[in-house]
């Protein structure tokens, strides 16, 4: 059976970009999961979450970012100076950390240098680090000017009940991805780590009404597969991840992922948005408060709470914290969340890795099968 | 750790130094030369502070108090809470909690050891905190969570939005000691209702929350006399800015070292209003008699250090500047930004620069919560850096102001921020004529790359753009 | 009726034979650019030092970066497990492991019963590995023994660049030309590789007995070094080289397969 995600996952202008650029619609890249796509999405504008799939090397991103920078942001800039991302119409920066905020700076003194690597339109989307009343209202503010900046440029206007209708598209999307969830969830899991993987990173990267139709159809062969259910199930969680290859690396032949908490994983989707209030707010409250991201700082007990009920709810034998090299946000946390599974009992271990082409696969590969051995 | 190390708290070693530093001077001058024949070990760290006269021997004073302070805290009756030195004092001391600033107390461990913080360094590390976070906070960090330091009542930071790894460090500290955190949030914009909005609502949010901790309302006048001992920390600092303006600098380039300092120890506190006094009498006489501040007498280059200092043991970067003839025009970190400041006016934004009000509580609360969005970092370092108000506006109009000959950066490998726009940063200053040196070596770690390389480097820069 | 341990790391390769938990033929090679290659001729020579031939191994099993590609082995293990089993047969109290091999550095806790409890590595960069310290001798111009010997008379080590292996190269070149004492080089590498070291193995918790294996184990002062930095004392290990603890880890598995169960 096919995935038919896998090629969406592995290639960055997959086929149904190519599509809805053909039939004349815009592409709007944006950084970091804090975008509420549901409003692009309304307005016939395509959200696209940016990643750096296919950098081969980091020559541009090095040119504009110092050396003490996390990978991923040098590889989203690589890509853009190299022309792959000429798809985009449009891009959003979001202050996710220090080094994806720098990609402001750097991306338009790239653009500056090299022809066409930068989006006509660029927006910067400054989001609180907390979500408090007064964050709340600052965060809906600044969806509002966004909104009008889009409406200015690609000459369109916001409608509110095609909004009605996007939100209710993406909550589709969020209860099946809800149900693929609670198949891996089962002891006879019938779908990998990476399978699963390359079916949220869709999520981000085609329109939502495909998305939806192609994962019923997904789910309802799933549902058919038998699985004895013999290997060790684990939990990956820490620094975001959009390279389906790691999964499958960790993977091997001993153990699937059953559950994850990073960023394109299954950090992206966890509640439905209130269908009922006016979506705007709906929308910046639901984006605001699922702090579930440790660049909200202050709340780790309840990530750590979160983590723990996917560790349960998966039935999962270990935990693999895993940080790219720089990322102090996760890397820290990932010290915390080891020093309190271990006091629970659950066996955890913490891998640093760099983000970008897979190099460094037999180190990698060698930490995690001594990791499976030892919860063997 | 070694087992030594263990033994004393850190907050309680630097205590007894510079406690004890700061009487060295009591005596008669033979006394005190011959005093430091039985110190070996912070003869080199001390003779530069006391080669300043009353300037250095006031500034050890008040850095003894500020720790007897923090080490008396308890006894007193007093709550600490762990900050960050872009957090402005002047709120907890009002509010009568005293601040343990851990930056601070990671320059003094830095500059006065051999092995510098190294220990501490590493034992955030051991705690599962990441190698690549800024050594600034985990120099002294790494005490408090080994346990080796006053006891800590509450975490508090502002640099959410302005810098990540700083307030990581703050939220770490928090869940790991089990300790109530409270964070000013940054917008990317210093300027507007908006923003003016924002700040209002999270101060007085921060303001109920210390009031919690401490059981203890907000005490007004307090808060006022405090504001008004600030406005005349300023008047004189405004005075010392301009100043240095003159060719040649008549401030030594200890003094942005001992402005700043003093200004994160005791903002709005008369014990630094003390020192801000002797260094601008000092300045003045300089300045009439129309002498650098350098110590071999000669001004040869003048260097706008766009970030922060070195603070590699025994004031070496300082012997460095010395040497060479370069002219230390203040960094980051020295920066005023109230409205009458030489640098406010100079760059003509009236909004730039904060006001201080002192007529009702809410117009004190808003002076409090623009002093601080301008603190250094928070700033001009919280937007991208070519926008107004940020980072390379800001260095230029410096530069300008200063007639500074060439830039430096100074950090630590820590710093994904400035990390992620110096290259930029550097092509537009070289762009606009200004040499621009950046420096690879980590401000508080020598391990990183060792001063001996890093003072190489740097003097080798002075020579090949020839600026010497 | 051999039981074979093949360890193919990417710098060294060892093999070791066992029959009945004695040790019969252990040999370390420098490895070939082939893994497949080096098994061949380091398992080769093990034998041949006893008079064996391959057919005379009953089970093997094979370990280190190079373990997939080894033609004669029954089974693979990843090294950390290999390490953790062959420290406890070299030193039977032995609760804390700490591994330097040539590229990277390991420390693994071992429960009383011999079961791994945690593990963890760090090997971003060459700083806290072997090889850190064989670039740093060949500055020097001394072997990599005589690295360890050299310090003993250093009355003032040098603080070194510890984070950056290129740059404490810089560091230890400038001393020399400032004719700095080599005692006192030596030993500010020693000390510099040994806290590097002190880093991981805080981190996963100190329990005694600690002991050392990997090839800088053999290194006498930077076990000196560490014992001072972590406070407590580091077995040594006198019954056979540490550089083998993964190929005699392996082997005992090995040995487990053929008798049935564990020993």
């Amino acid at each position: 059976m096919n995935n038919p995600f896998m090629d969406i996952a592995r290639t960055l202008e997959n086929k149904y970009i190519v599509q809805w650029k053909e039939n004349g619609n815009a592409v709007i890249g944006y950084t970091c999961s804090y975008l509420p796509d549901e409003i692009l999405y309304s307005m016939g504008i395509l959200p696209f979450r940016m990643r750096g799939t296919g950098a081969g090397s980091t020559s541009i991103g090095d040119t504009y970012f110092g050396p003490f920078i996390c990978s991923m942001p040098k590889c989203i800039l690589q890509l853009a100076g190299e022309g792959s991302y000429g798809f985009l119409d449009g891009a959003v920066v979001i202050p996710g950390c220090d080094s994806m905020r720098r990609m402001d700076d750097c991306w338009r003194k790239a653009g500056g240098d090299i022809e066409g690597a930068l989006p006509e339109f660029f927006h910067h989307l400054g989001v609180p680090h907390k979500a408090v009343d007064y964050s709340l209202t600052w965060f809906r503010q600044e969806i509002e000017e966004f909104v009008a900046a889009v409406e200015k440029h690609f000459s369109v206007k916001i409608n509110e009940d095609r909004l009605r209708e996007s939100v209710k598209t993406y909550n589709r999307g969020r209860k099946l991805l809800r149900e693929l969830q609670e198949l891996r969830n089962l002891k006879s899991s019938p779908v990998s780590g990476a399978e699963s993987m390359a079916v949220i990173l869709a999520g981000s990267a085609i329109p939502r009404d495909i998305f939806n139709s192609l994962l019923e159809e997904y789910l309802a062969e799933l549902r058919l597969r038998k699985n004895p259910g013999t290997k060790k199930r684990i939990l990956l969680a820490g620094s975001a991840n959009d390279d389906v290859e790691l999964l499958q690396l960790i993977e091997g032949d001993k153990a699937v992922v059953v559950a994850d908490n990073i960023c394109f994983g299954t950090r992206f989707h966890p509640d439905i948005v209130n269908e009922d209030a006016d979506p705007v707010s709906a929308l910046a409250e639901h984006y605001l408060f699922r702090s579930e991201c440790p660049r909200m700082f202050g709340d780790y007990k309840k990530r750590y709470s979160i983590l723990r009920e996917k560790i349960d709810s998966a039935g999962v034998d270990g935990v693999i914290l895993q940080n790219i090299r720089f990322c102090d946000l996760h890397g820290s946390e990932n010290g915390l969340f080891e020093r309190d599974l271990e006091k629970e009992g659950i066996p955890s271990m913490r891998l640093e890795r760099e983000y970008g082409p897979m190099v460094e696969t037999g180190r990698v590969k060698m930490r995690v099968d001594a990791f499976l051995e030892r919860i063997g | 750790m070694r087992k030594e190390t263990k033994e004393y708290n850190y907050d309680w070693m630097m205590w007894r130094i510079f406690e004890a530093a700061s009487r060295v001077k009591d005596g008669s001058e033979k006394e005190s030369r011959e005093l430091l024949n039985y110190i070996p070990s912070f003869k080199a760290a001390l003779e530069p502070m006391f080669s300043h006269g009353e300037v250095g021997t006031s500034y050890l004073r008040v850095v003894a108090r500020y720790l007897d302070n923090i080490i008396h805290a308890k006894e007193r009756g007093q709550k600490t809470a762990i900050s960050t030195f872009c957090f402005s004092p002047a709120i907890l001391y009002a509010m009568d909690v005293v601040p343990i600033t851990l930056e601070l107390l990671s320059v003094m461990g830095t500059i006065l050891w051999k092995r510098g913080t190294s220990e501490y360094l590493e034992y955030c590390c051991e705690a599962g905190f990441t190698e690549t976070s800024c050594s600034s906070q985990r120099g002294s960090l790494g005490a408090y969570l080994a346990g080796l330091g006053v006891d800590i009542d509450f975490v508090l930071c502002d640099s959410p939005g302005v810098c990540d790894t700083n307030a990581n460090a703050f939220a770490f500290a928090s869940t790991y000691l089990d300790k109530p955190f409270y964070q000013l949030n940054m917008p990317p914009n210093l300027t507007g209702e908006r923003s003016r909005e924002y700040h209002r609502a999270d101060f007085r949010s921060m303001i109920s929350f210390i009031e919690e901790q401490t059981g203890k309302k907000l005490d007004q006048d307090r808060l006022r006399e405090i504001l008004i001992e600030i406005e005349v920390q300023d008047e004189i600092c405004d005075e010392i800015e301009e100043l240095q303006r003159l060719k040649p600098n008549p401030a030594p380039v200890e003094y942005p070292l001992f402005i700043y300092a003093t200004r994160f120890l005791f903002s709005g506190m008369k014990e630094g209003t003390v020192v801000l006094r002797n260094i601008l009498d000092k300045v003045r006489e300089n300045a009439s008699l129309g002498i650098s501040g350098i110590a071999g007498g000669e001004e040869k280059v003048r260097a706008l250090f766009c970030y922060i200092d070195h603070y590699t043991t025994n004031f070496r970067m300082w012997d460095m500047l010395n040497d060479n003839g370069v002219a230390h025009l203040g960094g980051i970190l020295s920066r005023q930004w109230d409205i009458s400041s030489p640098l406010s006016l100079e760059k003509g934004d009236p909004e730039e620069g904060y006001g201080i009000r002192t007529g009702s509580l809410d117009e004190m609360i808003d002076s409090i919560a623009e002093i601080n969005s301008r603190l250094p970092m928070i700033k001009s370092i919280r937007g991208p850096y070519d926008m107004p108000h940020m980072w390379l506006e800001d260095n230029l109009a410096l530069a300008r102001m200063y007639d500074a000959d060439m830039i430096v950066y100074s950090g630590t490998p820590g710093c994904r921020n400035t990390w992620g726009m110096i290259k930029l940063f550097a092509r537009d200053t070289e762009k606009q004529g200004y040499p621009t040196y950046i420096m690879y070596s980590d401000a508080f770690d020598d391990r990183v790359e060792s001063w001996e390389t890093t003072r190489d480097r740097f003097e080798e820069f002075l020579k090949v753009r020839r600026l010497v | 009726m051999l039981a074979g341990g093949c360890d193919i790391g990417s710098l060294t390769s060892k093999a070791v034979l066992m029959n009945r938990g004695r040790i019969v033929g252990a040999e370390i090679i420098k490895s070939k650019p082939e893994p497949g290659e080096s098994a061949q001729e380091v398992m080769g020579r093990a034998l041949a030092k006893g008079g064996y031939s391959f057919e005379d191994i009953s089970f093997c099993v094979g370990t280190g970066y190079g373990r997939e590609k080894i033609p004669f082995v029954q089974e693979t293990v990843s090294e950390i497990a290999c390490h953790a089993r062959g420290a406890r047969w070299l030193v039977p109290s032995a609760r804390t492991v700490i591994d330097i091999g040539g590229q990277d550095c390991k420390a693994m806790r071992i429960s009383i019963d011999g079961t791994m409890e945690k593990f963890i590595t760090n090997d971003k960069c060459a700083s806290g590995t072997g090889r850190f310290l064989e670039v740093m001798a060949e500055v020097l111009g001394v072997s990599l023994e005589e690295l360890g010997n050299v310090s003993s008379s250093s009355k003032n080590p040098v603080v070194l660049a510890s984070a950056c292996t290129v740059w404490a190269q810089a560091d230890v070149i400038r001393h020399l030309n400032e004719n700095v004492p080599l005692a006192d080089i030596a030993a500010g590498i020693n000390n510099a590789m040994a806290s590097r070291m002190a880093i991981i193995a805080n981190n996963i918790g100190i329990e005694k007995d600690v002991c050392m294996t990997g090839g800088v184990a053999k290194n006498a002062a930077v076990v000196a070094a560490l014992e001072k930095i972590l406070g407590v004392r580091v077995k040594r290990i006198r019954k056979s080289d540490p550089q083998i603890a993964g190929a005699i880890g392996a082997a005992l598995l090995a040995e487990e397969k053929i008798s049935g169960g564990p020993q």
